[in-house]
């Protein structure tokens, strides 16, 4: 049975939403990132923005070089996160068989609903619009792949300055021709490296990869020869899998300045610890693994794991032991650039009950109550005494 | 002092004394062992203040005299020997015990044998007498459940309850209960309870197996020290002051659910799933259906495993996860073909008897799926 994929993507979502809550933004080029003096790099551009060059993951002095009326406004990730929630429950009213696959992309199987792909394509980006009022492209096609691929494609041919509103369709059986005009790049699972290899055996496009012989590939690249081929053909059986599994949790930050004073450090793993608690609470999971990422002034990286006696899913569990890692692996006074606390061995929350001991169990109902006070009135309403800094512009992570 | 013994005795009596040397000590001297011919015997004794322990071991004595060496070189010493006479002589000058065995020559600086801290003698006439078989299972079933986090040191302890005809063993680590009672020959006169520490217990455990003669249990007035009197060894041991919590409120006293099952396919069971267990806080989840249980481990990294059981269920179906390393415990420990699980809901306590043996009761807690 020919399959009929959606593969969902808002456009330059975290602007959109920007520019819903502060309308003056609309029309004008700015970016949600990190201030320039704190090494902060563009999270997402708008559409007017891109026009100068500007696109996302670049420095943010880079930016302001390249457009010196880029307004930079800071990330309000509760908000994308809200924004977000509400466009998935947008497609489960349509099906189930959603992969969410980052906090703006979807795919969306719509294989057994009756309605041509492409009307129920153009219905969504409707909805979504008139519902939440945020723009978004849509690709259309037999496969995962070739529906992404479609999306770029689509949004790319669209004019500049404004969202793309795109829908791009490939009829099913039009895959391999409509994949090989595409560089090469395109297609995923081709990195910089293996293009530069493609390139010097003369193939720059998706379609010379198709005609190459699978043997000749394979003995070049292995197993992944034999998937370039396939995906070149617009070959892919990937199911859209709905419970996309999270093998682990984490959330590092990179300080403005190199930091060797011990109790700012702590500030930020305690900050850090209450985000990575959080996300795994709204995951209805726990992890009986705390690590932590260090990077000090050289580049260099370490980290460093510890196994809990229980599954946790609290921040103070998850704190106390990365403040215990880094007692016991960062020389004392060495400057660190980058922290970062993760969580794995990932399950549903299980604790251990007590034969007549309760304050695990209190423990859990003041965790729950903090989560209620900073859902109703944000982060900063309730912290720890060790978060709460002299100098009020710490505050931000 | 000279004498001689069999190295194999004395090999063997320094494994059972020599368990009582600390790993670490403050106190020189308790990193030694003591030597001392008595009655014709030589008597081999060590300590770390709060364990005791003394064996007897068959020896010719030539002449009388104690000294103290340091055990763990002895020990090792000794272990190292062909099975032959071992000759010992101290030169009560210079306190150098100078041993031979066979070609093996070698001395030992001692300390003066008036410097070891006194071990209590036992009063043959006090306390209680327990057949040693009774004992040791008493001592396999119970003290794997006392805790070893030292912030809770009663928790540490195993509570002994004398009363009437019997003495009653219970430990509980806060997550599960093991509980036994075990007869006594001689009737206890006053009921009273104390709280003997695990570690103690797990020598005696050691001691014990195999152990044909009967054991006598006394302890000091008032009540600050138990001694184990068998017939080649003394165990004595220090008593945890405190109150221990009152373990029988724990026991549920009705069941909705109750399966019996075959004790070593259920522990084959909680094995295997405890390969997958170990990733995820070592959870498994026991469910129970009509005439089966099967017992299972998801981690979401390793993998999978389930094993399914055909059991005699009464009552209705249940899932409920435990840590596997509880279960693995409390049926390693028993002997009985069979176990009874009794269960009420998820978040309640699980119990586990061992089918036709009413002396033994297991308490377990659950683990909780989630809080929301």
């Amino acid at each position: 049975m020919v399959r009929k994929i959606i593969h969902l993507d808002l456009d330059a979502f975290f602007c959109a939403v920007e520019a819903l809550r502060d309308p003056s933004l609309q029309g004008k080029p700015f970016a949600v990132g990190g201030r320039p003096e704190h090494r902060g790099v563009i999270a997402s551009c708008s559409y007017p923005a891109r026009v100068f060059g500007v696109h996302s993951a670049m420095p943010t002095a880079r930016a302001l070089q390249l457009c010196p009326e880029l307004i930079v406004v800071p990330g309000n990730h509760h908000e994308y996160s809200t924004y977000s929630h509400r466009v998935i429950a947008h497609l489960h009213n349509l099906t189930d068989l959603i992969e969410q696959i980052s906090i703006d992309e979807a795919f969306i199987d719509v294989s057994d609903l009756r309605a041509p792909a492409e009307s129920i394509a153009a219905e969504l980006q409707a909805t979504i619009m008139r519902e939440v009022r945020l723009p978004s492209s849509l690709g259309v096609a037999s496969n995962k792949l070739v529906a992404k691929i479609a999306n770029n494609v689509g949004k790319k041919s669209s004019r500049g300055g404004i969202p793309p509103m795109a829908i791009k369709v490939v009829q099913p059986g039009g895959e391999a021709a409509f994949l090989a005009p595409l560089p090469v790049d395109e297609l995923w699972g081709v990195g910089p490296k293996t293009a530069a290899e493609l390139q010097a055996l003369g193939i720059t496009t998706i379609g010379d990869l198709a005609r190459l012989p699978e043997a000749d590939l394979a003995a070049r690249f292995g197993k992944h020869g034999h998937d370039l081929v396939r995906r070149a053909r617009g070959i892919d059986d990937r199911p859209v899998t709905s419970d996309h599994e999270v093998k682990s949790i984490s959330n590092e930050t990179t300080f403005a300045q190199d930091i060797a004073d011990e109790a700012e450090l702590k500030r930020t793993l305690c900050r850090l610890a209450e985000s990575v608690g959080r996300r795994l609470r709204r995951a209805a999971l726990a992890g009986a693994t705390v690590r932590i990422k260090l990077r000090w002034s050289d580049f260099t990286t370490l980290t460093r794991q510890v196994t809990l006696p229980a599954l946790t899913d609290r921040d103070d569990d998850i704190y106390r032991a990365a403040q215990q890692l880094l007692d016991d692996h960062r020389p004392a006074g060495k400057p660190v650039r980058l922290i970062g606390v993760g969580v794995s061995s990932l399950a549903p929350p299980r604790e251990q009950l007590h034969l007549w001991d309760t304050t695990n169990q209190k423990r859990q109902r003041l965790q729950l109550a903090l989560d209620e006070v900073r859902d109703r009135f944000g982060r900063q309403a309730i912290q720890r005494a060790i978060e709460v800094s002299r100098d009020p512009s710490d505050q931000e992570l | 002092m000279r004498l001689s013994c069999l190295q194999e005795n004395l090999s063997k009596g320094l494994s059972i004394a020599g368990r009582a040397v600390p790993s670490r000590t403050t106190m020189p001297i308790l990193g030694n062992v003591l030597l001392a011919t008595d009655h014709g015997q030589l008597k081999l004794a060590a300590t770390n203040m709060e364990l005791s322990i003394v064996h007897w071991v068959g020896a010719r004595v030539e002449t009388e005299g104690e000294i103290t060496v340091p055990a763990r070189n002895f020990i090792d010493l000794m272990n190292s020997l062909p099975p032959d006479q071992v000759s010992l002589t101290l030169d009560e000058s210079t306190l150098t015990l100078s041993l031979t065995c066979g070609a093996v020559k070698a001395s030992f600086r001692g300390i003066g044998a008036e410097e070891f801290p006194l071990v209590p003698e036992p009063d043959s006439h006090a306390g209680f007498t327990v057949e040693a078989a009774a004992l040791n299972k008493g001592l396999t079933q119970v003290t794997f459940a006392a805790s070893t986090d030292e912030s809770h040191p009663v928790l540490t302890g195993v509570l002994a309850e004398f009363q009437g005809q019997s003495m009653t063993l219970a430990a509980a680590d806060g997550f599960r209960l093991s509980l036994r009672e075990i007869p006594l020959v001689d009737l206890v006169p006053a009921p009273f309870s104390v709280i003997v520490p695990a570690r103690a217990l797990a020598e005696l455990m050691r001691i014990t197996s195999g152990l044909v003669d009967p054991v006598r249990i006394s302890t000091t007035r008032p009540h600050n020290q138990i001694l184990f009197q068998m017939p080649d060894t003394v165990l004595n041991s220090q008593l945890i002051d405190g109150a221990y919590p009152d373990v029988r409120r724990i026991i549920p006293a009705t069941s909705k659910t109750r399966v019996v099952i075959g004790r070593e396919e259920i522990l084959q069971a909680c094995k295997r799933a405890a390969i997958f267990a170990r990733d995820v806080a070592n959870i498994v989840s026991l469910r129970i259906d009509a005439g089966e249980l099967t017992v299972a481990a998801d981690s979401s990294e390793s993998g999978q495993g389930s094993t399914r059981l055909v059991a005699s269920v009464e009552g209705g179906g249940l899932e409920i996860a435990f840590n596997v390393r509880f279960l693995i415990d409390v049926f390693s420990a028993l002997d009985t073909p069979q176990i009874a699980l009794e269960l009420n809901s998820p978040t309640n306590p699980g119990v586990i008897r061992a089918v036709g043996d009413d002396s033994f009761i297991h308490v377990v807690m659950p683990m909780h799926l989630g809080h929301r």
